[in-house]
């Protein structure tokens, strides 16, 4: 350890060797990377089921992939997914001046497209609904339906997120526990586009080739 | 909390908030809102064979990930990101294990199980004969 204490020249990449200040940041957003990592492989497994289900005898005479996916209409969310987590992204660019109305306005917008995008998934299950393609139907259907509301649930609780975290903007400004929040919160909004390109290409996509 | 000796460095300028990039986040969007439109459009259009047209818009998917793990994320080798690539690089295999393998697996038994009828495998005795 002394050996050490006087390290010269830059400092190594990955350890640094005598004394280190404590990085709240830097610890938790990792944490919470791993997290992310291991929410991914649940999404993985409801992929691994999805493809195992998805086949069309797994319709069990139910409607086919190809009869209950409408791509034209899924590429709408696939804009509000998307323009949802461009929102935020920025919101955390006006983050970097510590400029607060900016932060605020991202997330605000940010709420409205995810909104835009739960009531489309939501309008779309209703109409399968009313057709009868409920998710007993058949095991294509039961899968179906776990992935993609799995996905409209991570939605669900990242607007929750912001909705908690504009008052605590607004009560305790940019300080290191707010600010490591939102951070984390950009991870898991980001997040779900990836996994909503998984979904639109390997579910919708994939569903209307015969 | 708060030690007098070593006052709280400011939050704001901590390399993860500082990260944040707007040319980073646009291009991310731009580049999934249009390949995903270029995908949409591929299989809208009835000309491209299945197992091609599968390929192709399963390469636009990979793709993207790879461009958003980059453009929205920031992953790269720098003193803080280096250890989410290396988490993430150690995650993938387990991603191809456990959607690859299960696919593939009953991909093959669906070969196995829709073809009972086949001349060469009535002749081969089984537990059901």
């Amino acid at each position: 350890m002394d050996a050490h204490s006087h390290h010269e020249g830059p400092l190594p990449p990955m350890w640094h060797y005598g004394e280190t200040e404590h990085d709240p940041i830097s610890t938790k957003t990792l944490g919470f990377w791993l997290y992310m990592l291991s929410d991914a492989l649940i999404f993985a497994g409801l992929f691994a089921a999805y493809g195992v289900l998805g086949q069309p005898m797994d319709a069990a005479g139910g409607p086919t992939a190809a009869q209950i996916m409408h791509p034209i209409a899924a590429f709408w969310q696939t804009i509000a997914v998307l323009s949802s987590v461009l929102a935020y992204s920025l919101a955390t660019v006006a983050l970097k001046t510590g400029n607060r109305n900016g932060v605020l306005l991202g997330i605000i917008a940010a709420i409205v497209l995810g909104l835009v995008f739960l009531v489309l998934e939501f309008s779309d299950f209703a109409d399968l609904f009313a057709v009868g393609a409920t998710p007993d139907r058949s095991g294509l259907l039961s899968s179906f339906y776990i992935l993609v509301a799995t996905h409209g649930l991570h939605m669900m609780f990242g607007i929750l997120w912001m909705l908690v975290l504009i008052p605590q903007i607004m009560r305790s400004g940019f300080n290191t526990a707010v600010v490591t929040r939102l951070l984390n919160l950009r991870l898991f909004w980001q997040f779900q586009a990836s996994v909503w390109v998984c979904v639109y290409v390997f579910v919708y996509l994939r569903g209307t080739i015969q | 909390m708060t030690d007098p000796h070593h006052p709280e460095p400011d939050p704001l300028a901590h390399a993860e908030v500082q990260q944040a990039s707007v040319i980073g986040y646009v291009a991310g969007y731009a580049l999934t809102v249009v390949l995903l439109g270029v995908a949409l459009l591929l299989t809208q259009i009835h000309g491209i064979q299945p197992v091609p047209l599968l390929v192709t818009i399963s390469g636009l998917a990979i793709f993207l990930l790879v461009a958003q793990s980059m453009f929205f994320f920031g992953l790269d080798l720098s003193r803080y990101n280096i250890w989410k690539s290396v988490s993430l690089v150690l995650t993938v295999p387990l991603f191809i294990l456990s959607i690859g393998l299960t696919v593939w697996m009953f991909h093959a038994l669906n070969g196995v199980m829709a073809m009972p009828e086949m001349p060469g495998m009535s002749m081969q005795p089984t537990t059901l004969q």
